[in-house]
């Protein structure tokens, strides 16, 4: 069956309207706004940052020096390797990873708890109270942390009160500030796809490993947790995209000394102009990110791109 | 078999922590709007106020940011729905191979980091307009325009997925029963489909304006030169924090508390409807019986309301004035016991003016300028304080200078340990 007699049969289904209106919005999405940005992104990522007049003229040929320079830094750098673009790369992904652990171990409870024990209006009320701060503002939500966590903050007041410290402790610069408002900022995309997954076992089950025995621990680990591995997939990924490519909570609870790689890729945009160096970047990120989920996905058995089903 | 006393209480108390937890900031955060203190804080606590409304209320850039979030989130809202309804009917009319394949390349921008999504739209649309021959002034560099694609991009999958779960419990019987008595296919679309989707598309349009208005690393990079109301917000926290930006948490956190119990209780009276439970004739009973949300959320709007009302009523001038003299006094004992210190040189002046004297007078001048004070006839006087309203207030301009954080950095002796935290901050 050949493409024309697809498009015949699609449009005799659907009606020349309707086919329209879901080819065209389709394809619009997919590759105006998705696919061709991307494509076109990757392009400039190995071009040389130039003058617009330079544009498509004899300089403009392709290479891989942003990339390069990720590694190495600048072309006479004594130290042999781009130590702070690195160092940053390095923590983020591993603060993203424990930033997403903790989640995960914070809202098990929870989700379990919603999807297996409440029930009715009750169960109700505790979903939309976990709604509600979602949709509070991101900037506004670190805002709330940099108020509990600064110099004069409601923590170090309290401590100050009760007499157990003199000097402030300074939460920002030693980032728990930024862990705890990136962890809160996520609370919800961790619930969501855990809760829809626990919910669907089977009650009986647990019963069953209770009856027979089975401390609450491992009844968790063996049958609850491996049922429920879509689920726990779903949500450590979004989690640890998210806090890997978060922007507002290290700009405004990021220490003074300490940067996250958005940082170094909105610096590259706006201060040192130089877009060419910040698209490799921002794809040394996506990358980076994704081989990193589609590898942990991998080792403990769940399918990636089933995010949301 | 009923869980154990221990077990329940430790379900409790991690549930307590949980919700403390996400609750706890959002309060602390709206507690700080209400208190003068320039550097926003709980404790120690100086006055009720409501300045920082006023000061929000006066903010030409933000109500200039809130008008693109709002025109941005408009566009979105219709753009989105429409992509994400094209989307989800799409996939229903695909096999299941190339079904998995579209269903990834759509669903993956809700992966993709902002920042990533904001860059390449910026990079298309600019390599785009080179390509065509436009130039910085064309459309392609608005930022408005930019910023609603970039957004777009991974709004529309948000909505698809809230479209496609509502379209996964439709009954197809009915769409070709529709066809068989002679509907064309618009019709049955109008006329089945449409009805059938209209409360998962209310929900996907609230979905997609809250994301387009909250949303910041992809807008941060396509807003160019505009600003929205989320980028302000940020740029004012970063550039130094005040208790105005709690104002705004306030009334975000508001509206917010009233929009979803009421979401909430509209969605129980469908219910309660659907079950045949309501009272039939008695309106005001139907609306609040087996409704706890609806309840609440009338609660919510009623003490919102008492809150300005009394707001509007409210000065705090009368309590910075005493704190004001309270602090006045502590300079003094401070100067006092200082210049006894001193071995007889002020001796002579004991008791006397102490603008005239001398110490300290670059810095204090300020404070004890008499014409400062002018305007506080009514400081010890509680009853004509009480009386006046804030546009009245005389004293109004003065006290906003004495309370400047600048103001105090001086002051060596004075408030140093509440104030210079405030300081601190406020350079940062």
């Amino acid at each position: 069956m050949g493409i024309a007699a697809t498009a015949r049969r699609f449009i005799a289904t659907n009606g020349l309207g309707m086919a329209l209106f879901m080819v065209l919005g389709v394809s619009f999405w997919v590759l105006v706004l998705v696919v061709l940005p991307q494509v076109t992104m990757v392009d400039f990522s190995f071009r040389p940052k130039l003058p617009p007049a330079d544009i498509g003229g004899p300089l403009d040929q392709y290479t891989t020096a942003n990339y390069e320079y990720f590694y190495r830094g600048h072309p006479g750098n004594p130290e042999g390797w781009n130590r702070v673009d690195m160092t940053v790369f390095g923590r983020t992904l591993i603060a993203a990873v424990f930033v997403t652990v903790f989640n995960f171990i914070f809202c098990y409870p929870v989700a379990y708890y919603l999807a297996k024990v409440a029930t009715g209006s009750w169960a109700r009320l505790l979903a939309l109270s976990l709604v509600v701060p979602y949709w509070i503002n991101e900037i506004l939500r670190a805002f709330a942390f940099r108020i509990i966590f600064g110099d004069a903050g409601l923590i170090n007041t309290v401590l100050k009160t009760l007499g157990i410290i003199d000097v402030s402790i300074d939460f920002i610069r030693a980032d728990v500030a930024l862990y705890a408002g990136l962890g809160y900022a996520y609370i919800l995309l961790m619930i969501f796809p855990l809760y829809s997954a626990i919910e669907s076992l089977d009650k009986n089950q647990i019963e069953a490993a209770r009856d027979m025995g089975s401390p609450w621990w491992r009844i968790h680990w063996r049958i609850v947790m491996p049922f429920a591995k879509q689920g726990i997939v779903s949500g450590c990924t979004m989690v640890f995209m998210l806090s890997a490519g978060a922007l507002a909570a290290p700009q405004i609870l990021g220490g003074p000394s300490s940067l996250w790689f958005t940082q170094i890729i909105y610096q590259g945009f706006f201060e040192y102009f130089n877009w060419n160096r910040g698209a490799a970047y921002a794809i040394i990120l996506l990358v980076s990110c994704m081989a990193i989920v589609l590898g942990l996905t991998k080792l403990v058995g769940g399918k990636a791109g089933e995010i949301g089903r | 078999m009923r869980p154990s006393i221990l077990a329940r209480g430790a379900t409790g108390l991690y549930l307590l922590a949980f919700f403390g937890f996400l609750f706890g900031p959002l309060f602390i955060m709206v507690v700080t709007a209400l208190n003068s203190s320039s550097f926003p804080r709980v404790s120690p606590w100086d006055c009720l106020t409501f300045e920082w409304f006023v000061k929000l209320a006066g903010d030409e850039r933000l109500h200039s940011g809130l008008l693109n979030s709002l025109i941005i989130g408009i566009v979105v809202v219709v753009l989105s729905v429409s992509l994400g309804l094209a989307g989800a009917l799409f996939l229903a009319r695909l096999g299941p191979t190339s079904r998995a394949v579209v269903y990834t390349v759509i669903t993956a921008p809700i992966l993709i980091p902002g920042v990533v999504l904001g860059i390449s739209t910026l990079i298309f649309w600019d390599r785009a307009a080179q390509l065509f021959g436009y130039g910085t002034g064309s459309m392609f560099y608005n930022g408005i325009f930019l910023t609603v694609l970039g957004q777009a991009s991974f709004i529309s999958s948000y909505c698809m997925l809230v479209l496609i779960a509502r379209l996964q419990r439709f009954d197809t019987g009915q769409i070709e029963a529709a066809l068989d008595l002679g509907a064309t296919n618009v019709q049955a679309f109008r006329r089945i489909l449409l009805p059938f989707l209209k409360p998962a598309m209310i929900s996907a349009a609230i979905i997609a304006f809250l994301a387009s208005f909250e949303n910041y690393n992809t807008t941060v990079f396509t807003i160019s030169h505009l600003h929205t109301f989320t980028t302000i917000i940020s740029q004012k926290v970063r550039l130094g924090i005040d208790p105005s930006i709690s104002a705004v948490a306030f009334i975000i956190i508001v509206l917010t508390l009233i929009g979803a119990l009421l979401y909430e209780a509209m969605h129980k009276r469908a219910e309660l409807k659907k079950d045949r439970r309501l009272p039939e004739g008695d309106v005001l009973r139907g609306l609040f019986r087996r409704n706890p949300a609806m309840i609440m959320g009338v609660m919510v709007v009623v003490a919102t309301a008492v809150g300005i009302w009394l707001a509007m009523g409210h000065s705090a001038e009368q309590c910075k004035a005493d704190l004001l003299q309270q602090k006045l006094e502590r300079q003094r004992q401070l100067e006092e016991r200082y210049r006894q210190s001193l071995p007889a040189a002020g001796a002579g002046e004991e008791g006397g003016d102490p603008a005239s004297q001398g110490l300290g007078a670059g810095a204090f001048g300020n404070v004890f300028d008499p014409k400062n004070l002018e305007g506080q006839a009514g400081v010890g006087g509680q009853e004509e304080g009480e009386q006046r309203t804030p546009a009245e207030k005389p004293g109004q301009s003065t006290f906003g200078n004495v309370f400047d954080p600048k103001n105090l950095e001086g002051q060596a002796g004075v408030g140093q340990e509440e104030e210079k935290p405030a300081g601190e901050e406020g350079q940062q």
